[in-house]
């Protein structure tokens, strides 16, 4: 698993990929901050930078996984990861973490106009902390589901597209929810929400079903992903 | 070594590999020939663990594939079709890579070293794979494989694409792999494999239609067990010496060759060889023997024989 994790980190780092991905964000994040700036109150950082990057980061998320699955399969570079003694779950796994950690150092430097801002000012790091979190649990399951995506298929370009249609379905799937009339079908649909999930984080606090939800839709995903892998071989 | 019993892979209604048993002994080159799509990569594929088989059974020193698919896939090296090659590193990146993937226990630079020597890519040790040509890449594939020193290698068609002057290394390699490897190789390439391997398995539209030592496949496949003999002398009195021989079934007189030399058609029983007998007779008798040469088929042309039937129905199976 190491051996994959470091060699996909790697390859992100080697192509303009992983350079732009972050770029991007710690853009945005940037930009929402000089926003709050501008308003003049750090208690607008959870609902002007954290909430609209909530948005960006859902679209960025399909770039950084849409190559983790099918490169191997069009290279068939999947054949020296299934013959060498290593489990299909540790391969997608290796893959998975190497996505998240490009994720997770966006995010990370997201932080770092709160941390310049605490310097003159104080900002509510709990706040702020809740929102990082937060992001980082959602951010990890959209992973997941992205790299499942990408392992249904050998194009980069589909799998973006699929896993891009998925967080857009995420992201509006509460308005969904209050449009339905049928009581138990809009529990589900609510149950589902990534957003209502996430929002919980955006006000500071920290919540373990929220957390236990997103590291289990992690957990199915990355099994649903070995499990496809394993089954390529009986096809 | 490698114990595969009744395999049989399945794509759908169409059968990639029906029935294929086969032992391969510690230690021994064998090779695996086939025309294109005859099923020799989807047998390679289900041995090293990449597919598995719709049925029957792949053993490896002992150890099932499906029980421990860990334990068989660290004794196996392999080396398929397509080499499995990351083109955005480096080929040191790339054998650094490969070594904490299959948890090599070697020590690292020198085992790297050393491989790099044998396969000769240390030139380009520093080079990015994508930037390689094909033959080097092959290198780099072969380099892989051998990574961990595994006792078993797979390699399918290790010379395709390579030029002349390459594929002679690569064979001479692979037969100096063969001292301490037990080495099976694919091929479609009939002089290639009658160079390198010991023992032949031959396969078409996924069954095993051969197998033998390479020498005598030929020999032991023929039909026919016949001797053309050509020799200076009294025509009639020669075909009656050598009739008289007791290992000889039938001789038939061809008629004067050359002035004064008469060929005859020797058939002997299929399990004889006549060879010495027929020239002791000749010295004894002062008859100088021009030539002596057997009739059995030639790898080729039994090749081609096994091969012949339809092939049509062998669509798929050989990637």
């Amino acid at each position: 698993m190491n051996a994959i994790f470091k060699r996909e980190l790697r390859s992100y780092f080697s192509s303009p990929i992983g350079y732009v991905c972050i770029a991007i964000l710690a853009a945005l994040y940037g930009f929402f901050y000089f926003m709050v700036m501008a308003y003049g109150s750090s208690s607008y950082i959870p609902s002007v930078v954290y909430n609209t990057m909530f948005s960006f980061s859902m679209l960025v998320i399909p770039i950084i996984t849409m190559r983790s699955m099918t490169d191997d399969q069009k290279n068939k570079t999947d054949q020296i990861l299934l013959t060498a003694p290593v489990g299909v779950t540790a391969i997608v796994l290796g893959k998975f973490l190497a996505c998240f950690v490009v994720f997770f150092g966006a995010s990370t430097l997201g932080l770092l106009p709160a941390v310049a801002m605490s310097t003159f000012s104080s900002p509510s790091w709990g706040e702020i902390l809740g929102n990082y979190i937060g992001t980082l649990l959602y951010g990890g399951a959209m992973i997941s589901i992205g790299v499942f995506i990408s392992s249904l298929t050998v194009s980069q370009i589909i799998a973006a597209i699929g896993t891009f249609a998925v967080s857009v379905l995420l992201m509006f799937i509460d308005n969904l929810a209050s449009s339905i009339s049928n009581a138990a079908a809009s529990a589900v649909v609510d149950w589902i929400s990534f957003s209502n999930r996430y929002n919980v984080f955006t006000r500071g606090l920290f919540s373990v079903p929220s957390l236990v939800f997103f590291l289990s839709v992690m957990a199915v995903f990355v099994f649903l992903t070995a499990r496809r892998l394993e089954s390529r071989r009986w096809s | 070594m490698v114990e595969v019993r009744n395999l049989t892979k399945r794509y759908g209604a169409n059968l990639a590999v029906d029935q294929v048993s086969f032992t391969i002994e510690e230690g021994s080159i064998v090779g695996f020939l086939g025309p294109n799509g005859a099923g020799k990569s989807t047998t390679m594929n289900i041995i090293t663990g990449y597919l598995s088989a719709s049925e029957g059974s792949v053993t490896v020193s002992g150890k099932n594939t499906l029980d421990d698919p860990n334990e068989v896939k660290k004794l196996i090296g392999y080396l398929p079709e397509q080499p499995p090659l990351y083109l955005d590193m480096t080929v040191k990146e790339y054998l650094d890579f490969v070594y904490e993937l299959k948890k090599a226990s070697q020590p690292k630079k020198q085992h790297i070293e050393e491989i790099c020597q044998l396969v000769k890519i240390d030139n380009v040790y520093g080079r990015l794979i994508g930037n390689l040509s094909k033959g080097y890449k092959q290198r780099v594939g072969i380099a892989q494989a051998l990574i961990g020193n595994p006792p078993v290698l797979i390699l399918d068609e290790p010379t395709v694409g390579l030029d002349p002057k390459q594929i002679i290394e690569i064979r001479t390699l692979i037969k100096n792999l063969g001292r301490n490897h037990t080495v099976i190789l694919s091929s479609h390439i009939l002089p290639e494999v009658q160079a390198v391997c010991e023992r032949i398995i031959v396969i078409n539209n996924g069954r095993l239609v051969a197998d033998g030592a390479t020498d005598t496949l030929a020999h032991d496949l023929s039909q026919d067990h016949r001797l053309i003999i050509r020799a200076e002398g009294p025509e009639r009195e020669m075909l009656h010496a050598m009739e008289a021989l007791e290992k000889v079934k039938e001789v038939h007189a061809l008629g004067e060759k050359e002035p004064g030399a008469y060929e005859f058609s020797v058939e002997t029983q299929p399990e004889e060889d006549v060879r010495r007998d027929l020239f002791a007779l000749m010295v004894r008798h002062g008859w100088p023997v021009l030539g002596l040469k057997n009739t059995d088929l030639t790898l080729e042309d039994l090749f081609l024989q096994l091969t012949s039937t339809d092939t049509a129905a062998a669509g798929k199976g050989d990637n």
